[in-house]
C-alpha cells in the first residue's frame, strides 16, 4: 500500500486530469471547495461530491485506479450501485466521496451554481458548501462555520477578487 | 455605504491568503494525520449519509468532531 500522502496542488491537477479523462461529473465540496476559492484554513481529505449514477461510478472506478487508488471489484461494485458516502484510504491521498452532502437537493442545482476555478476545478459555491456544513452540523463544522461565512461575507464586498 | 461586519484581523488574513496563488493555496492547506478507527480500512461506504454520521458518532473518537 503506498504511503498516503497530503493532498496538493500537484495531486488536484492529476484528479482534475483523470476525472476529465474518464468523464467523471464531480464537485469539489467541503473545506476542500472554500480552499479553491482562497479561504485560509487546513484540511486534511479531498471531499468530492460526485452525481450518483452507475455510468459516473464506472468512470470514478477507472480514474481512481488511474490515480493509484487500489479499487478492488467490491468497492468498484458499490460505487455502480450507488452508496451516499465512501471513503478511499488505500492510495495516494485521502478522498471522501460523498454522493449526497447534507443540505444539497440534487447535483445538478450544485454543478449550475458552481465555479470551475482556473478552468479545470469544478468547485460547489461557497454558499452550497456553507449550507452542507450547517445541515450536517457536526462539532468540526460548527468550529469552521464562523469564519467560512466571514469569508463568503468578505467575498462577496470584493467582487474584484480573484477566485483562481 | 454600510459598515462591514468582517472582523478586522480576520479581513487582513483574507485579504493575504487572496494574493497566494492556488498552488500555494492547495500546498500550505492539506495536511495529513492519521485518523483512528477511520483511516484503518482501505475503504468504507455507507447506504445514507445519516448511516455513515451514526457510524462516526458510534466509533470515532469524539475529540476528532466528526460527531
Amino acid at each position: 500500500m503506498p504511503e498516503p500522502r497530503a493532498f496538493s496542488f500537484r495531486l488536484g491537477e492529476e484528479l482534475a486530469a483523470a476525472f476529465a479523462k474518464h468523464r467523471v461529473e464531480y464537485l469539489f465540496i467541503g473545506k476542500a471547495g472554500a480552499i479553491f476559492y482562497g479561504f485560509p484554513d487546513t484540511t486534511q481529505d479531498a471531499d468530492v461530491f460526485p452525481l450518483k449514477s452507475p455510468d459516473n461510478g464506472r468512470h470514478i472506478a477507472a480514474a481512481l485506479r488511474e490515480l493509484g487508488f487500489s479499487v478492488d471489484e467490491r468497492l468498484e461494485a458499490e460505487l455502480i450501485r450507488g452508496k451516499d458516502f465512501v471513503q478511499v484510504r488505500e492510495g495516494p491521498f485521502d478522498v471522501d466521496l460523498i454522493f449526497a452532502p447534507d443540505g444539497i437537493e440534487t447535483f445538478e442545482g450544485a454543478k449550475q451554481r458552481s465555479t470551475l476555478v482556473d478552468g479545470r476545478f469544478p468547485v460547489a459555491s461557497l454558499d452550497d458548501i456553507i449550507k452542507s456544513k450547517k445541515a450536517a452540523n457536526r462539532a468540526k463544522d460548527r468550529e469552521s462555520l464562523p469564519r467560512l461565512e466571514a469569508f463568503l461575507q468578505y467575498l462577496r464586498e470584493k467582487p474584484d477578487v480573484s477566485s483562481t | 455605504m454600510s459598515q462591514s461586519r468582517i472582523d478586522p484581523e480576520l479581513r487582513k488574513e483574507f485579504d493575504a491568503a487572496m494574493r497566494r496563488t492556488l498552488k500555494q493555496r492547495l500546498d500550505y492547506s492539506f495536511i495529513h494525520t492519521h485518523k483512528p478507527v477511520m483511516d484503518e480500512a482501505p475503504w468504507r461506504s455507507f447506504e445514507t449519509t445519516a448511516a455513515y454520521r451514526k457510524w462516526c458518532a458510534e466509533n470515532l473518537p469524539s475529540w476528532l468532531g466528526y460527531a
